[in-house]
């Protein structure tokens, strides 16, 4: 399947594939119209009235994407981030030629392979070697290919001995192995990834990385869509953050990352505009090794006029990876009174023990007497290199020694 | 959420301009030729699938005609014990021969028109051109016709029933019926996705249909006009067509009386049915090739 144009688009022939997307507007309706009494007066509307000019939209309709413009030459590893509803499900469905765009221009070269939805073909029914070439073939891969291939196929998964088993009888993960082997066999000419890098064990994962690693080496072009920030971080070569279906901003992984997590404060800062809020923070640093420590700075007002009795400043440490909470520190709790009414500092320090990667630092003013949120302050994104080398989800310094056991005495 | 340029986007293009019905035929004739492998693997699956964990397996093939064709008998015999015609040998060749085409159709159009909603996760999740799961459903149907068709083969001779030049016509009549079928189900299949009503029109064509097509019946039996009403139905033509081609021996070109005069066999109809056929799957793969693209976003 090379040389496929999709929308309206033509791509010229050269050696490698490539991914275009040229000023691509996508609109989805919201609600269903599968009744006769919802289509006719629908057909009626559109017929007598024209659809708003400004955002050429129908009532129920909206724009998921709006102008998106990016291309992915060979050799770039191409991430794509943003907030839940940016659009990036979108875009991997016009990528994978299952969605048309409305308008604009999608043009993906050559035979794309996905690390998603590995066992979509599969049928229960029949046995792991006739899905073998089911989805080998549902996946564009042509048949002798299969058949050269097979051997390898069935190795790299494990499963030689269930071959001519119904795969209704695997194991889930057996399923995905099969599956997985199928796709990284494909010798796709465009890949995209998405959050299955985030699915499956660890060593599914690294299989997966290393995977996709080895394909842009070998100049093969790569999308990966993702909320992990710190896979995009290490994978990508060039990034993009959508926003509400618009691109916020093109450029390397790492401004786009940062902009994504200011982005994040900007908007939280905005609800600050109340009797209390926290008007800035500061960081020592915007790296720190792994264990190393970072300085917080708070700027805080409290205006005199509040009913609030007993609050307290906190700060909080979030994987940006993933969102989890891994420290949540309370001033009060920290044995520190501060002032009532007036503005001051808050100095906070923390030990980063956590693994290499970006972290969001933010911060709040806390309720003690009703346990709630009084005002969110500014975010910071941080990132923590690598220090002392371990592995796991805690640094916790260690130290080793060694004593030989010297022989008894006679 | 984050400032972005959402506020001071640039205005929405134009509505769209359409690619052209010639660019829509290439792309659909492309991805036909592109897709032969998995239109094969797709059909390979399906038949598997079909007579796996069933006791009798591929029997089955031979079972539901042979239902018909029982059913058709004695629909002919309680007719002929009114009227006093006799139940021939030529008579249970004409019925066993349409018999035949009205299952394919009516297995084609069942199989074909769930195709798209039985198979979701596909549809949803990976790209390929959809036109394949209804076409494999018909490949299949085909392939299950098939062995019908050769049993029949076998029969024909026991039943008296002599080879002629006329079994020239049968490719085609064959063809046109293929056509005609799978018009009816990429359009069904299709519409399946965005209503169910499909659904329901579909079993009310699997129960009833066949009182409004020429099976166990012969269009002439229902006088000049009641004949060329239910020729309208373009398998009308096909079955009976297939019939005075194999068991007759006529010419399907010429017209066909008898003794009192009285028109049996016409060629106008085929030539509709053909003409329905031929501009039917054109028309059904323009419309299936349009819609193929929000299949995903409805379902």
């Amino acid at each position: 399947m090379s040389d496929v144009p999709i929308g309206n688009g033509r791509v010229g022939k050269s050696a490698a594939g490539y991914v275009e997307f040229d000023h691509v507007w996508k609109k989805f309706r919201y609600g269903e119209h599968n009744h006769l009494r919802d289509v006719i007066p629908a057909i009626m509307r559109r017929a007598f009235r024209r659809p708003d000019p400004e955002a050429g939209l129908w009532t129920g309709e909206f724009w998921a994407l709006r102008d998106v413009d990016f291309r992915v030459r060979p050799g770039e590893a191409f991430g794509i981030i943003g907030p839940n509803g940016a659009g990036k499900s979108t875009i991997l469905k016009l990528l994978t030629r299952i969605f048309r765009p409305t308008h604009g221009r999608c043009a993906i070269r050559g035979r794309v392979g996905a690390l998603i939805e590995v066992t979509a073909g599969f049928h229960p029914d029949l046995t792991g070697r006739e899905n073998v070439f089911l989805q080998g073939a549902i996946m564009g891969m042509p048949r002798r290919d299969i058949r050269r291939r097979f051997d390898e196929i069935v190795e790299f998964a494990g499963i030689s001995h269930f071959i001519d088993t119904p795969v209704k009888r695997y194991s889930s993960g057996m399923q995905a192995r099969l599956g997985f082997s199928i796709a990284a066999h494909l010798e796709p000419e465009v890949l995209i990834v998405d959050e299955a890098l985030a699915v499956g064990d660890e060593s599914f994962q690294r299989q997966a990385f290393a995977r996709v690693r080895e394909l842009v080496k070998q100049h093969i072009p790569v999308v990966v869509v993702s909320h992990q920030l710190d896979a995009i971080q290490s994978l990508c070569t060039h990034a993009m953050l959508l926003d509400r279906g618009c691109v916020v901003q093109l450029g390397s992984p790492a401004e786009c990352i940062a902009t994504y997590l200011k982005g994040v404060g900007a908007v939280r800062a905005e609800d600050g505009d109340g009797p209390v809020r926290i008007d800035a923070m500061r960081l020592d640093a915007t790296a720190v090794v792994s264990g190393g420590m970072i300085d917080v700075e708070l700027d805080c007002e409290i205006r005199a006029d509040t009913q609030v009795r007993s609050e307290s400043v906190r700060v909080c440490v979030r994987a940006a990876a993933s969102g989890t909470l891994l420290c949540e520190a309370d001033s009060v709790d920290l044995g520190l009174n501060t002032p009532t009414a007036g503005a001051f500092s808050v100095a906070v320090r923390l030990q980063l023990n956590v693994p290499s990667g970006l972290y969001i630092i933010e911060s709040l003013i806390w309720d003690r007497v009703r346990g709630r949120t009084l005002c969110e302050g500014p975010t910071h994104y941080l990132e923590v290199t690598a220090g002392v080398p371990f592995s796991g989800s805690v640094q916790m310094n260690p130290t080793v020694r060694v004593a030989v056991a010297s022989s008894r005495p006679a | 959420m984050l400032t972005s340029q959402a506020d001071t986007a640039v205005p929405a293009p134009d509505v769209s301009k359409g690619a052209s019905v010639m660019d829509d035929l290439r792309e659909i004739v492309g991805d036909f030729v592109r897709s032969r492998e998995l239109l094969s693997e797709l059909t390979m699956r399906d038949l598997r699938i079909r007579y796996k964990q069933s006791m009798i397996g591929v029997a089955w093939a031979l079972l539901t005609p042979l239902v018909i064709v029982m059913s058709g008998l004695l629909v002919r015999w309680a007719f002929a014990s009114l009227a006093g015609q006799p139940v021939d040998g030529a008579v249970i060749a004409g019925i066993a021969i349409k018999s035949i085409g009205w299952a394919f159709f009516v297995g084609a159009l069942a199989f074909g028109t769930s195709s798209l909603t039985q198979n979701l996760t596909l549809v949803t999740k990976v790209y390929f051109p959809r036109e394949l799961l209804p076409l494999a459903a018909i490949v299949t149907q085909i392939v299950d016709s098939a062995i019908g068709v050769l049993l029949l083969a076998v029969m024909l001779p026991l039943l008296g029933i002599a080879p002629a030049w006329s079994l020239l016509w049968v490719p085609l009549l064959a063809l046109t019926l293929v056509l005609l079928t799978t018009s009816l189900t990429l359009l069904l299949a299709c519409a399946n996705v965005f209503f169910r009503d499909a659904r329901h029109l579909v079993q009310v064509i699997m129960s009833f249909g066949i009182f409004f097509t020429p099976v166990f019946f012969d269009a002439a039996a229902l006088g000049p006009r009641g004949a060329r009403l239910v020729m309208l139905n373009p398998l009308a033509p096909v079955l009976e067509g297939l019939r005075f081609a194999i068991v007759n021996g006529h010419n399907l070109a010429r017209p066909l009386l008898d003794a009192r005069g009285v028109e049996l066999w016409s060629p106008w109809p085929m030539y509709y049915a053909m003409l329905l056929g031929a501009v039917g799957i054109v028309g059904s793969a323009l419309v299936f090739h349009r819609a193929e693209f929000s299949f995903a976003e409805y379902v």
